[in-house]
């Protein structure tokens, strides 16, 4: 069974939008869905111009688009959904990414919050956060993470996918294997796609086991891992990409993977079966990642992030039948 | 409680450390077998950027603790890997017997960029007596930061009482910048978690000992039981010019509870204090309570976090 998916196109790209605050400069990453009665929020992650030394800082902002053409922007976020941390705490310099998800009692985001390290680039741990005015702000859960490393997973626990099927919490995340150095010396994260549950949304107990095998070998990594439950079946969508290299040259940077499973718990990899890869120009020709599933009036369709990681924005495809 | 000083013990600059250490015998921690005393403490060597790395190793003494009958050669746990929590050193190690093998928590440090570093603690396991521990899992953290607890998670003192892993350890609630040009100065409490398997660890970011100092620091708690009561041993400095300035260094305090969750500070009952001109006159701190043969010691560092090594005091009376 081959998943084919229409690409429909550039949906959003922050640097076409003249008066855009300075918060958002460029990128956004990381896409995610809320559908409301006559809009669909996509939440994704904006950086400001770099720093002095050319590092950057991540947040967490949202656009609304109409229902009825996704392709027209109703409103734009006015600030960042989320603070960055203060300093020494693990969110100080980001939240990227950032899973958003309707409860009973409001929206609940649980994001990526970054550090920056003297040896490696960063650290990353997860942070949770509620909002009680619709989605447009976010009020964290304490000053620390919610989930964090652990003695299975020493570091970078990161790119959060929360869901909620009957009573449990089940977020879809990915847990750093090792930094392996770059020819310039630059340390570069490995990490695989992980699972932990929840009946709190607080207190989670880790899979403690990579749940999907690696494609291109122990050096691939794995991310944004996205579950999307239909016809009795959990389809899970994800990007990876090769260990090193992977910034600029297309053959080895993110594509989006595809396992599926009725468990949640044992999944299996077939990329053969997804239909949707890099176009042969234009914002997404190099690379296709982070993609976030969703069903709209009837339709199912996909947003994902496409050159630079998402830094001239997201896209959106169609899927062409059914998932099965 | 009435202590008598028996004085320092050891000195690092008179016996060949291992691991490239050169400094430093930092945070004293026994582990006693049938005829020799197992003490453990953290070496400091300098990197090549100008900062230090503790690296843990132990020296055995004779039950007098006037002889020194050994030292670790190798080392006794490795530091992590490139972006690990304990990639810039251990300090300080704890150490208990449990089940035929000899576990080890351990404060892993790792470097920040607008913090000095973050700290959260390891768990190792020895199965040869407590020459070797071999890290737990993949070797990540046991505990760290987490919603109550933002940051610097360590100094681990765990035992198992009644069925139960207790732990008594610091984390931190702020870093605050002194002034426009000054470092970061952390702010770190006293806090208590259990677990059933010494893995998974239940806690609530609640501080347990009350404070003396308006900008007090806790550090290192240790806790025994005698005469029908658990005492606890810990120092505590103030948050600020620490350093060089004696009046706000390191000193022990004191703290006893009758149930282990409930502790009533009583730093005048602590029965030891500086001694004026000896190596424990400006600073004392990391303790460590052990008994040995019925008698209960206390390990702890003097002057300067411990660069001129540890000292042993014996418990006379209560």
């Amino acid at each position: 069974m081959a998943i084919n998916w229409k690409k429909e196109g550039l949906l959003f790209d922050p640097t076409l939008i003249a008066d855009r605050p300075d918060w958002m400069v460029s990128f956004a990453q990381a896409p995610n869905v809320i559908i409301f009665d006559d809009f669909v929020r996509v939440y994704f992650c904006c950086r400001p111009a770099p720093d002095a030394h050319l590092q950057f800082i991540s947040y967490c902002a949202f656009v609304d688009l109409a229902r009825d053409d996704l392709f027209k922007v109703k409103a734009l976020s006015k600030q960042p959904v989320l603070a960055l941390g203060g300093i020494g705490t693990f969110d100080e310099f980001g939240t990227y990414p950032v899973s958003v998800m309707q409860d009973i009692d409001g929206i609940v985001a649980i994001y990526g919050g970054w550090s920056r390290c003297e040896s490696v680039p960063f650290n990353i741990s997860l942070g949770l956060a509620r909002s009680n005015d619709g989605g447009v702000s976010f009020k964290k859960y304490g000053t620390g993470p919610i989930l964090s490393h652990s003695s299975d997973e020493p570091f970078v626990v990161t790119s959060p996918k929360i869901r909620k099927y009957g009573e449990t919490w089940y977020l879809a995340y990915t847990a750093g294997r090792r930094w392996i150095l770059a020819e310039d010396g630059r340390p570069e994260i490995i990490y695989k796609l992980r699972m932990a549950t929840s009946k709190d949304g607080i207190n989670w107990i880790k899979q403690n086991t990579d749940i999907v095998e690696s494609k291109l070998g122990d050096d691939e990594a794995q991310a944004c891992p996205d579950i999307f439950l239909a016809n009795g079946k959990y389809h899970l969508f994800f990007c990876f990409r090769e260990g090193l290299d992977f910034r600029d040259n297309r053959a080895r940077s993110y594509r989006i993977g595809y396992a599926s499973s009725t468990d949640l718990v044992n999944w299996k990899r077939d990329d053969s079966h997804i239909n949707l890869d890099v176009s042969e120009t234009g914002w997404d020709s190099e690379m296709i990642a982070y993609p976030t599933v969703f069903e709209l009036d009837g339709s199912v369709y996909m947003i994902y992030a496409g050159n630079g990681n998402g830094r001239t924005g997201f896209g959106l495809a169609k899927l062409e039948g059914e998932l099965r | 409680m009435r202590w008598e000083k028996l004085g320092k013990i050891f000195d690092p600059s008179e016996h060949a450390l291992s691991e490239g250490c050169t400094e430093f015998a930092k945070s004293p921690q026994a582990l006693v077998f049938d005829d020799f005393v197992r003490i453990y403490f953290c070496a400091q060597k300098k990197t090549a950027n100008g900062k230090y790395l503790s690296c843990p190793q132990f020296v055995d003494f004779n039950k007098s603790f006037n002889h020194v009958l050994r030292l670790s050669k190798g080392p006794v746990i490795e530091l992590g890997r490139l972006g690990e929590f304990d990639e810039h050193g251990i300090f300080p190690i704890n150490i208990l017997r449990h089940e035929a093998k000899v576990w080890a928590y351990t404060s892993g440090w790792s470097r920040r960029v607008t913090v000095s570093i973050d700290m959260s603690i390891g768990l190792a396991i020895s199965e040869d007596e407590g020459i070797y521990f071999q890290k737990y899992g993949q070797g990540g953290p046991v505990m760290t930061a987490n919603h109550n607890e933002p940051f610097l998670v360590g100094d681990p003192f765990v035992q198992h009482l009644n069925g139960l892993f207790h732990m008594w350890y610091i984390f931190g609630s702020a870093w605050k910048l002194p002034d426009s040009d000054g470092e970061a100065e952390r702010f770190y409490k006293i806090a208590h978690a259990i677990s059933v398997d010494g893995v998974k660890w239940v806690r609530d970011g609640k501080s347990i000992v009350a404070n003396r100092l308006s900008s007090e620091c806790q550090a290192l708690p240790t806790v025994f039981q005698t005469g029908g009561r658990y005492h606890m041993y810990f120092c505590y400095r103030s948050a600020y010019d620490f350093r060089q300035n004696k009046k706000n260094a390191y000193r022990l305090g004191y703290a006893y509870s009758d149930d282990l969750v409930h502790w009533h500070r009583d730093d005048a009952q602590s029965g030891i204090d500086l001694t004026v001109g000896a190596w424990d006159s400006d600073m004392m701190c990391y303790p460590n309570i052990f008994k040995c043969d019925g008698v209960i010691y206390l390990l702890y560092n003097g002057n300067e976090f411990g660069r001129h090594g540890f000292g042993l005091a014996k418990l006379v009376g209560m």
